[in-house]
């Protein structure tokens, strides 16, 4: 049971992985990202309760509290202040950017199998989901123009780091976890105060501009 | 064993009258859970009875430019889906004609249909038949193959295509839980909204919009061969709903005839296709319809999932 439930969470995410490359309005891809958070919280809180360890809760207290509904209300927030054109436009275009993504997934499931304890059963999955969304959400930083969607995609990069230190290893100390979560948050911050600060200057969040001269 | 003929064919007949009668209720059903989401009352229950009824009875208006392909196209339409039902299990693990052939069969039989009415749009030479056909065959190219992936995904996990024997085999062993399973029913599900015409994609309500697809393929029509069209498409709204619960929830279905195990299927399919409905209904609600040139886009992403699907079989 506690198999299937991580297994299918570990799948959820993928699949809200691939609507983000998919879809192109902004607002739906911060929520995506809180979907996602939201599953690692499950996956958490299943561990927590199968293996008896209690000081997992803590983590799924902040995952939920921070990735699930802080941070993308803050990240909605920014974008209503700035009142930029609310559509994603990456580099690449939707059917390229899938099929990169399809040989991303491959290649980290790929991987996972050359785990020690990776190649079968749920922790196959885990890893290899994990990998996949660390591949796709380097993929994301690269391609996407705006500001924003290249934090959603530092952040996916962070929520399949978390996947595999939740699932797959004894997991990490409090403090380890406080700490990540506090430069998490901070660097959602920062980035949130930079993106204005683009906006202001070059009155669009499109990154590609930032290597113009400005005379 | 080879099955009593007779029976066979009984089978095959109830089998298709009964998502006949079931399916012009689901479309109303989904009607009037919109409008709930809407703050309106919406029709009553048995309002796509009374359509049908009152359309059925009125004499059809043909265009006098209108050729033999513009009269059969509905009636290929509604055979096909009509047919299309019989390869299903839908309360039983088990369907009346299932040895005729398995998933290919089922695709090419609703292929068939959709090439039938779009043909039909044609005929007339009108520019909204033609406009439509053009965009119902544009979604259709991307969308069959999706939907093959996706079913080729649970096939693969139980070694075979005949549906009948892939949902014996699910009913047996149960749920199997693999990531592939949630990959190819995300899949399929976007692939049943651009199928059935819902809002991402299509918007079934309406026909003042430029962008409407399957509506403006049949806008020519009237009377009793409207009557076949919508009834042909809420017929397959229903076998694609019904589709997906029984290969990705395959609780409840019966593998005995006794009268409980029956009560506790048809209860069981009964909630899980509304479930089903609601889902579909909140998407209807909650987005906005695509630009036309994005529909690709949305399909590439079921594409996407579906190979996927197929993919992590094997790794």
């Amino acid at each position: 049971m506690t198999a299937n439930i991580l297994i299918l969470c570990a799948a959820g995410m993928l699949v809200t992985a691939y609507l983000m490359v998919g879809q192109k309005a902004l607002f739906t891809a911060i929520r995506l990202y809180g979907a996602q958070s939201l599953l690692l919280a499950i996956v958490a809180a299943t561990i927590a309760i199968s293996e008896s360890r209690p000081e997992l809760f803590f983590t799924v207290v902040l995952t939920v509290a921070l990735k699930v509904i802080l941070i993308p209300w803050f990240l909605m927030r920014t974008v209503d202040r700035i009142g930029i054109h609310r559509e994603i436009e990456p580099f690449l275009n939707v059917p390229a950017s899938l099929l990169v993504c399809l040989g991303l997934t491959v290649v980290g499931y790929r991987v996972s199998s050359g785990f020690e304890g990776g190649a079968r059963g749920v922790g196959h999955h885990l890893i290899g989901v994990a990998l996949s969304l660390l591949l796709i959400g380097l993929f994301l930083m690269v391609t996407r123009r705006k500001a924003i969607t290249q934090v959603l995609a530092l952040l996916t990069v962070e929520n399949s780091v978390f996947l595999v230190a939740v699932g797959v290893t004894t997991g990490m100390p409090l403090v380890v976890e406080l700490g990540i979560s506090f430069d998490v948050i901070v660097a959602v911050l920062v980035l949130g105060i930079l993106v204005q600060r683009i906006v202001d200057r070059f009155e669009s969040m499109d990154v590609s501009r930032l290597s113009k001269l400005k005379g | 064993m080879i099955p009593d003929p007779f029976f066979t064919m009984g089978a095959a007949v109830l089998h298709a009258a009964g998502m006949l009668a079931m399916a012009p209720l689901l479309k109303t059903v989904i009607k009037k859970m919109k409008a709930r989401l809407q703050n309106r009352y919406g029709p009553p229950l048995l309002q796509g009875y009374y359509d049908l009824a009152k359309l059925l009875r009125k004499e059809p208006v043909r265009s006098e430019t209108a050729s033999w392909v513009y009269v059969a196209g509905p009636r290929v339409y509604f055979a096909a889906a009509v047919a299309a039902t019989t390869l299903v299990p839908v309360l039983f693990a088990w369907a009346p004609l299932e040895d005729a052939g398995g998933i290919l069969l089922l695709v090419g039989t609703l292929a068939l249909g959709r090439f039938a009415l779009a043909t039909a749009a044609l005929d007339t030479g009108s520019p909204f038949g033609g406009m439509g056909a053009s965009r119902d065959m544009t979604i259709a190219a991307l969308a069959e193959p999706a939907l093959m992936l996706g079913l080729f995904a649970s096939a693969l996990a139980a070694g075979t295509m005949n549906l009948g024997v892939l949902v014996r085999g699910l009913v047996e062993q149960g749920p199997a839980w693999h990531p592939s399973d949630l990959l190819a029913f995300a899949g399929l599900f976007v692939i049943v909204i651009a199928e059935t015409g819902r809002i991402p994609v299509d918007n079934p309500a309406t026909h003042l919009e430029l962008t409407m697809i399957h509506e403006a393929m049949v806008l020519e029509y009237a009377g009793p061969d409207l009557a076949l069209v919508e009834w042909a498409s809420a017929v397959k709204e229903l076998l694609y709903l019904t589709l997906l619960v029984n290969l990705f929830m395959p609780i409840g279905i019966a593998t005995s005839g006794d009268a409980g195990a029956v009560l506790v299927a048809l209860l069981a399919w009964t909630g899980k296709v509304l479930l089903l409905a609601i889902a579909v209904t909140v998407t209807e609600s909650t987005n906005a319809k695509l630009r036309l040139f994005r529909v690709p886009e949305l399909l590439s992403v079921s594409l996407g999932l579906a190979f996927l699907a197929l993919a992590i079989r094997f790794l």
